[in-house]
């Protein structure tokens, strides 16, 4: 049985988005997507498909990537970081991407960015030989049309040198 | 400081890698609407009414457009025909084709009121394809110049002396090559913002572009505005290709929308609408045959290509008349002949690609020169060599060549590629191939396209900007004119900014394509730049006298003192508030519009040839491709950014690898059935390797700085690079793109004899499949579709009125009640609500539930694993204990969705059948007699080929394949107890379980037997993350001999369920067995209960082929502990 519009009514939600709690008043079933990019204003997270397959809207919830655009707001069990709340922590990534050609139009770059946050706490291969298929398949969630990846896998590996994880360590 | 040549970060890099740049879906404005647009569903419909009474009386609608909301006759102008309108105007000529539009307070109301717009279509015979539409007596879309039906453009095209050619070139090679649709697929979906100042009568836009210029250009003629009515602002563009190098297909509704509204509003397609109704690449069939002399020179090309235009016009011809101009440019015949068809269909329009034309030419030409070597006994890069054109030359097609080094190129891709040891070495299974691209710097086909215009502001705090008509996508320009003005000006890059788009504060051009970017804007702004330095330092003069004056640290500098430029910028007479802004204009004194006659000309001034190479493995068992080097070298004049240049470079060859690999739009019934991430299969970061860019610089005489173009170049190659080398690994010549694992095993199969002989007569069972399926093409699925509602492209949900989180199994199934969904990490849920597959008013979330996370072992020795834990957690907690289910999650979709997605959701998911989910009224969808699209359409990849019945579709989950390998169990709760169901009774039927709407499924338990046996699991699939084409999970208990005791053999995606194979695992139980000998028996199996469908036998032989691998896998575990 399906709802119509008019049965629909919005409700309170609290979500906790960068370490601030903040109430929406949504619809159910809202995404998780459109509180951040819509009501909250925070527009650095993209929808680029809608159905979780590109990445580009990928955040972090308790810390772990997800794709914000098929989580409802209702089965949101933590709180989330989005690309605004990770760039400062995370210059020497971003400064890799431009280094490195790691972006064009720069759509995907925030889900890029926020995937290979995550990616960089996660424990990395002991061989070093392993690393860069390692990455190369670790960041095929995040599509990206302009790049062909060489320069993301790239930034990805010179800030994991340069944060020691290229001897296997975990940080 | 040297800032041409320099690897300046990307002018914002540190707003765009921190989310801050506003892209057009981004820009927040008072009162902003939204947009949807109805389209039609049907490929050819003359609309007898449209009626929008009750949509417009809906809450919260602002404003419902239609044809009649047009100026009469308002048409857009591509390329002067003026075929379409911007909302049809009484016929439909392609499904997707926009009909009316609707602005909304929310997006959901917006969707939600198309379906209250009635539309009464006729329905008119559509010509689906090239075929169709050039069938006698087949009805023309428009009346066209030519006089013939449906035949849009004729071009015949002479140079040189081709005749003599084919007489010195007594040695030729012909071939006849297919080159698909290819989708641009830009991040960013096609959005339009607008808002109509009712005051001064202006309708501003906030939009995707390329080419600002012709939206204002455009907007303007459609909607009947004057000049300077319309207005572009400056946003982040995500990506164009070409796909938005002319105005889109959405800013004349979003401005519709917005004057009807008299409020913003924001038009922006779902990636279904974008996929399936935007501009796409043409499809070329390209037949040519080279004529060679037998020293290895070319003497003559001819080719004739037919183009499939779609239902407009856009930029077919001009993109049919580049292919073919690409093959006059490259090497030196005697003489070419051309001849080009453009087909109108009732299909998708085509428009402009990166590439544009010469992509498809070249693939052709390339794969015959290859053809040509072998024939001739001489090495590919040595033909190549003998037949370069050299600089100063002028080309067939009139191209007068400053620098050329495509010998350069040969010579460095051949040396890194390392082509003579890999020719050497010859091992099986790997090939290593080559080929050649060339491309223009723009090009001058219209009045104005060979001019560019730019603006220099230098401020009081000696900040500069650079005004510029153009919009940067993603490719650079604006970087490089940051670059440019900071060298000519003598400041620090970071002190440059850069404003494109903006049609109020920047000066002339066409905008960003045929590779015109670095041209115009490098010469437009270096020239403004060098007139701005001279007026600074005549300014300086004045105060430092006529002394040597250099620009240099944000100052005019002499030996006796400096000015800082904000400074020199008050001085000035010229200067308003204290900015002193200079224009100058940009006209290339050697490109010339192409003759009318003969389409000859020197149409750009610098040409840009490259080099690929790549060494590749195919899988003689599964066709699978894999690509182990590539190098690209590119004849590029002179780097002003070698950073965005190898940029270019990558990225244009893994647009192309896409093509050549695995991208094409699969239509049926005129509508696009692969229209997703998910089902189209472009590369994924791990599906590619490290493309390693070569840079050969040389200056260009008529280049800004020496340098050439570069964006589409790239892109040229890669197909018959792939192709060249498949065919020197395995012997087989694929000319239909993109290369795919069946087009390898079929080659194969033929090439060595093999055929399945399945005996259908000999099975009962399968007669009346038989018939139906033999009866589809000869007209069934015609009258069958006839009965059917048209397909229908659904992107938006039905609302929910709740969305429960219960945190215990009680409440769960209280709140399931029979009528609610269940969800576990929701990321096949979300998709079938969108596609309307499921309406539900509740979804109930499982993650939240007690105890339904956990994963133990009971005191029996059973792993008990809880549904609602993530495929991750899964992966983890069994990658030592059962590695195969670690190593089937590890294939599964990607990292994100693995965290969110659950054992659970995984097993229960649905058939992932394109046309099931694409909104063909299929018989899943409505039953009684609606037809089964698979079976007529596109049915290679991912449907039955065992067992099939009604529906074609198979399970597409692995953990269902790998569990009943491992004789798991599920149990499953109601309100009424529990029970328990071994995985081999758990589906069915494809996607179907026996889980009934008020049960859960609780626990997944695997066996002890199971924990001590050795498994494995593979898959073949089309790219990384994607469902399994067909996958195999095989689990044995090896005895101390080596020998297989009780193997269980599953197929995964091969049959409906997930299909053991008894019989092979009866004939090899107690065996020692090997890949060979398991291929034999599973072989046999195969053919004696195949029963595929008329194009996917194929993956009977992939099946036997993974089976192989995983086998293999098992005999190298075999010393192994445990799994």
């Amino acid at each position: 049985m399906q709802a119509a519009w008019r049965d629909v009514m919005p409700k309170p939600r609290q979500v906790t988005v960068n370490g601030v709690t903040r109430e929406v008043m949504v619809a159910p079933g809202t995404s998780l997507l459109e509180v951040l990019h819509d009501i909250l204003g925070l527009t650095g997270t993209k929808e680029a498909c809608g159905r979780g397959e590109c990445g580009a809207c990928t955040v972090l919830i308790d810390g772990q990537p997800v794709m914000s655009c098929i989580s409802l707001i209702e089965d949101v069990r933590g709180p989330v970081t989005t690309i605004e709340g990770i760039a400062d922590d995370h210059t020497d990534l971003r400064e890799a991407f431009a280094d490195c050609g790691a972006f064009q139009c720069g759509f995907c770059t925030p889900g890029q960015i926020v995937r290979a946050a995550a990616l960089l706490r996660e424990p990395w291969p002991e061989n070093a030989a392993d690393v860069e298929t390692f990455i190369h398949t670790a960041m095929s969630g995040n599509i990206c049309r302009c790049t062909g990846y060489t320069g993301i896998v790239d930034a990805v590996m010179r800030t994991g040198a340069s944060r020691g994880k290229l001897g296997g360590r975990v940080s | 400081m040297n800032h041409v040549g320099a690897r300046h970060r990307p002018i914002d890099w540190a707003a765009r890698s921190a989310g801050r740049v506003s892209y057009s879906g981004d820009v927040k404005l008072e009162g902003l609407l939204e947009g949807a647009i109805l389209r039609s569903p049907h490929p050819h419909a003359k609309i007898r009414s449209i009626d929008t009474t009750k949509a417009l009386r809906m809450p919260g609608v602002h404003a419902v457009v239609t044809s009649a909301d047009l100026p009469r006759g308002a048409r857009y102008f591509h390329e002067g025909e003026k075929d379409r309108a911007p909302l049809a105007d009484g016929i439909v000529r392609f499904v997707g084709e926009e009909v009316a539009a609707v602005a909304a307070e929310t997006r959901a109301q917006a969707y939600a009121v198309l379906r209250l717009i009635d539309v009464d279509y006729e329905l008119l015979t559509p010509a689906l394809d090239v075929r169709a539409a050039l069938k006698p007596g087949t009805n023309a879309l428009h009346a066209r110049a030519t006089g013939e039906a449906n035949v849009s453009r004729r071009v015949l095209r002479q140079w040189g002396d081709a005749a003599k050619g084919r007489n010195i070139g007594t040695v030729s090679v012909s071939g006849t090559y297919h080159f698909p649709r290819q989708a641009h697929v830009c991040m960013e979906a096609m959005v339009s913002v607008a808002q109509w100042d009712e005051a001064e009568k202006r309708l501003h836009f906030w939009t995707t572009t390329q080419a600002p210029y012709y939206v204002v250009r455009e907007v303007t003629q459609v909607l009947g505005l004057a000049a300077g009515q319309v207005v572009c602002h400056e946003v982040g563009v995500g990506g164009g290709f070409g796909a938005k190098s002319k105005i889109c297909d959405v800013e004349v509704i979003a401005g519709l929308l917005a004057r009807a509204a008299r409020r913003p509003v924001r038009v922006k397609l779902s990636r279904e609408e974008e996929f399936e109704t935007t501009k796409t690449r043409h499809a070329f069939e390209t037949a040519m045959r080279l004529h060679a002399d037998t020293s290895g020179r070319l003497r003559a090309i001819d080719a004739s290509v037919t183009v499939e235009n779609g239902a407009y016009n856009h930029s077919g011809a001009s993109v049919m008349s580049a292919g073919l101009k690409g093959l006059g440019m490259m090497y030196r015949p005697e003489g070419v002949e051309l001849s080009g068809q453009l087909i109108d269909t009732s299909m998708q329009p085509g428009g402009s690609f990166r590439g544009y034309g010469t992509t498809q030419t070249s693939f052709a030409l390339e794969c015959l020169m290859d053809e040509l070597a072998e024939k001739l006994g001489l090495d590919p890069f040595e033909l190549r060599i003998r037949n370069a054109n050299q600089p100063g030359e002028t080309t067939l097609v009139g191209a007068r060549l400053g620098s050329a080094r495509l010998v350069e190129c040969l010579n460095a891709a051949r040396k890194a590629i390392d082509w003579d040891a890999e020719k050497a070495q010859r091992r099986p299974g790997r090939g290593v191939g080559v080929a050649a691209g060339v491309h223009v710097s723009g090009s001058f086909t219209e009045p104005g396209a060979n001019r560019s215009d730019a603006a220099i502001d230098i401020f009081p705090d000696s900040r500069v900007r650079v005004r510029f008509g153009g919009a940067d996508a993603g490719t650079g320009q604006k970087t490089i004119m940051a670059q440019i003005a900071a060298q000519e000006l003598g400041v620090a890059y970071e002190a440059v900014d850069v404003l494109t788009i903006d049609s109020e504060r920047t000066p002339f051009d066409m905008g960003s394509w045929s590779s015109r970017g670095t041209h115009f804007a490098g010469h437009a702004v270096r020239k403004c730049a060098l007139e701005t330095a001279s007026r600074l330092k005549a300014l300086a003069a004045l105060k430092l006298g006529e002394g040597a004056l250099r620009l240099e640290d944000g100052t005019v500098k002499s030996d006796s003192g400096s000015i800082a430029l904000g400074e020199l910028a008050r001085l000035s007479n010229e200067s308003m508030d204290g900015v002193l802004s200079v224009e100058t204009s940009y006209v290339d004194p050697v490109m010339e519009l192409p003759d009318k006659e003969t389409g000859r000309s020197n149409i750009s001034a610098s040409y840009n040839f490259a080099t690929h190479a790549a060494v590749v493995e195919v899988d003689r068992r599964t066709g699978q491709i894999r690509i182990i080097d590539y190098v690209a070298a590119h004849d590029i004049g002179t780097s002003i950014n070698p950073t965005l240049i190898e940029g270019q470079t990558i990225g244009g060859v893994v647009m192309g690898l896409g093509v050549a690999l695995g991208e094409a739009m699969i239509h049926e019934q005129g509508k696009m059935v692969n229209g997703a991430y998910l089902s189209y299969a472009m590369p994924r970061s791990a599906d590619m390797p490290r493309i390693r860019p070569i840079m050969i610089e040389g200056g260009d005489p008529n280049g800004p700085y020496g340098a050439k173009a570069i964006g589409e170049c790239s892109i040229n190659p890669p197909a018959a690079v792939i192709a060249n080398a498949v065919y020197d690994a395995i012997g087989v010549r694929i000319h239909d793109l993109p290369i795919t694992p069946d087009k390898i095993l079929r080659a194969l199969a033929e090439k060595e004899g093999r055929t399945r002989r399945h005996r259908i007569w000999a099975r009962p069972s399968r007669w009346w499949i038989a018939l139906v399926r033999q009866s589809y093409p000869l007209g069934l699925l015609k009258l069958l579709h006839g009965r059917s509602a048209p397909p229908a492209t659904c992107t938006d949900p039905a609302p929910l009125k709740e969305v429960a989180t219960p945190d215990s199994l009680p409440a769960a199934l209280v709140a399931l009640n029979g009528t609610a969904v269940l969800m576990g990490g929701g990321t096949d849920v979300q998709l079938r609500r969108r596609q309307r597959l499921i309406e539900p008013e509740t979804l109930v979330a499982l993650r939240g539930v007690a105890g339904l996370k956990e994963i133990g072992t009971t005191a029996d020795g059973w792993v008990e694993i809880g549904t609602a834990t993530s495929l991750a957690a899964l992966a983890t907690a069994m990658r030592s204990r059962v590695p195969m289910i670690a190593e089937a999650i590890d294939t599964i979709a990607s990292p994100q969705i693995r965290q969110m997605a659950t054992l659970g959701g995984n097993l229960i998911q649905e058939k992932r059948c394109w046309f099931y989910r694409g909104g063909f009224n299929c018989f899943k969808r409505r039953g009684g007699l609606a037809p089964c699209y698979a079976i007529a359409g596109d049915h290679r990849f991912h449907h039955n080929a065992i067992d099939g019945h009604r529906c074609q579709a198979v399970t597409p989950s692995d953990l269902a394949t790998v569990l009943l390998a491992l004789e798991a169990q599920a149990v499953i709760v109601s309100p009424a107890g529990e029970r328990t169901v071994p995985m081999a009774d758990f589906y069915t039927g494809p996607g179907e379980t026996v889980v009934k709407p008020d049960e859960i499924l609780r626990t997944i338990r695997i066996p002890p037997s199971a924990l001590s046996r050795k498994g494995a699991f593979t898959k073949l699939r089309l790219w990384e993350g994607d469902f399994a084409i067909v996958s195999a999970a095989i689990t044995v208990q090896l005895d101390a001999a080596g020998r297989w005791q009780a193997p269980r053999i599953v197929l995964g995606a091969l049959a409906s369920t997930p299909w053991r194979a008894f019989d092979t695992e009866r004939r090899l139980a107690g065996q020692a067995v090997t890949a060979a000998s398991l291929r034999r028996a599973l072989d046999a199996e195969l053919d004696a209960k195949g029963h595929p469908l008329a194009r996917n036998a194929w993956k009977l032989d992939a099946a036997a082929g993974i089976a192989e691998a995983a086998t293999e896998v098992i005999l190298a575990r075999r010393e192994a502990v445990g799994g």
